[in-house]
């Protein structure tokens, strides 16, 4: 009877390690779209903030910018011809000269076209 | 008066347009590296946003990966790589800068035409030359240029853990596909 007992808590205490072993392993991409951002900032002051290196403590955090749209590529917003955005999905209605919040994912800086860049990202407004 | 404004304006702006004759650009490059050892895990990531420069008069090339750019299908693969090997908050980018042998514009066609690219490669702190085969093509006015080349994480100072590195393959093999266009 002991014996089985001490089977069954083996088992069970197996799978347990097998499960948080495997949530551990292959647990979920963030999800930019629905974190909260931690800063919200215009674009040419992300721009400015990167160029005098003070910009590292940003790399990898969910940020907002603001700014007027000056290209659109089919994946691609940028802002005030700073800040590159890229998206994941095609994008919506977006044109020239509108003013945009987006948010996503700063991926840090790009100094051979001096921008900043985002990936992941959602239109908030 | 306004005559002479207008001559001084157009000399103003002569030496941008001169400059800007031959450059092809693309901020949406794409690389995509594979590190897969049979019968384990996939090793795999893929970054969209690279940016790179060619200029034609000379085939001067540039391009820079922001490593946090790299995409894994597997979360823990891809913070292991930005936290444990590429250190990519101490080394958020990786550089090329270089030249393509004997480029010419009017050698390029719609057929993919092979070449060699010399140049210096930046990542993770170290600076290495290398020589890369590349082809390019032309068409519709955008440069399609296309590299794969193999890479050793030893080369550039990256450690893999004994518990890993069977899992890790110990030649990377990257390939990176540019479609340059001139900026409008």
């Amino acid at each position: 009877m002991t014996q089985r007992r001490r089977f069954i808590l083996l088992i069970s205490l197996l799978a347990l390690i097998g499960y948080f072993g495997y949530t551990y392993m292959y647990k979920d991409h963030r999800d930019i779209k629905t974190e909260v951002s931690e800063i919200e900032i215009v674009a040419p002051y992300l721009l400015e903030r990167f160029k005098n290196d003070d910009g590292n403590d940003l790399l990898n955090r969910t940020i907002t910018v603001t700014g007027t749209i000056t290209q659109v590529e089919s994946k691609v917003v940028t802002i005030d011809s700073n800040v590159h955005c890229s998206f994941t999905s095609e994008l919506g209605s977006v044109k020239n000269g509108d003013i945009i919040v987006i948010k996503g994912r700063c991926i840090g800086y790009d100094d051979l076209f001096e921008i900043v860049k985002l990936d992941q990202c959602t239109i908030i407004k | 008066m306004n005559f002479r404004k207008a001559i001084i304006l157009i000399f103003c702006f002569l030496p941008i347009v001169v400059l800007s004759q031959g450059r092809y650009i693309t901020k949406t490059g794409e690389i995509n590296f594979e590190a897969s050892v049979p019968s384990f895990e996939e090793v795999k990531a893929k970054n969209s946003n690279v940016s790179a420069i060619l200029n034609s008069d000379n085939g001067e090339f540039a391009a820079l990966a922001l490593m946090k750019g790299f995409r894994f299908k597997v979360a823990l693969m891809e913070e292991h790589f930005n936290e444990n090997y590429m250190e990519s908050s101490k080394f958020p980018k990786a550089t090329f800068k270089g030249k393509i042998i004997d480029f010419e514009v009017s050698k390029l066609s719609e057929s993919a035409k092979e070449f060699i690219v010399a140049g210096q490669i930046t990542m993770h702190g170290i600076d290495k030359f290398l020589e890369l085969p590349a082809t390019l093509a032309m068409a519709d006015n955008t440069i399609l240029m296309k590299l794969q080349f193999t890479l050793r994480p030893e080369d550039f100072n990256i450690e893999i853990p004994k518990i890993v590195s069977s899992k890790i393959a110990e030649e990377i093999t990257v390939i990176a596909d540019y479609s340059l266009t001139k900026p409008n």
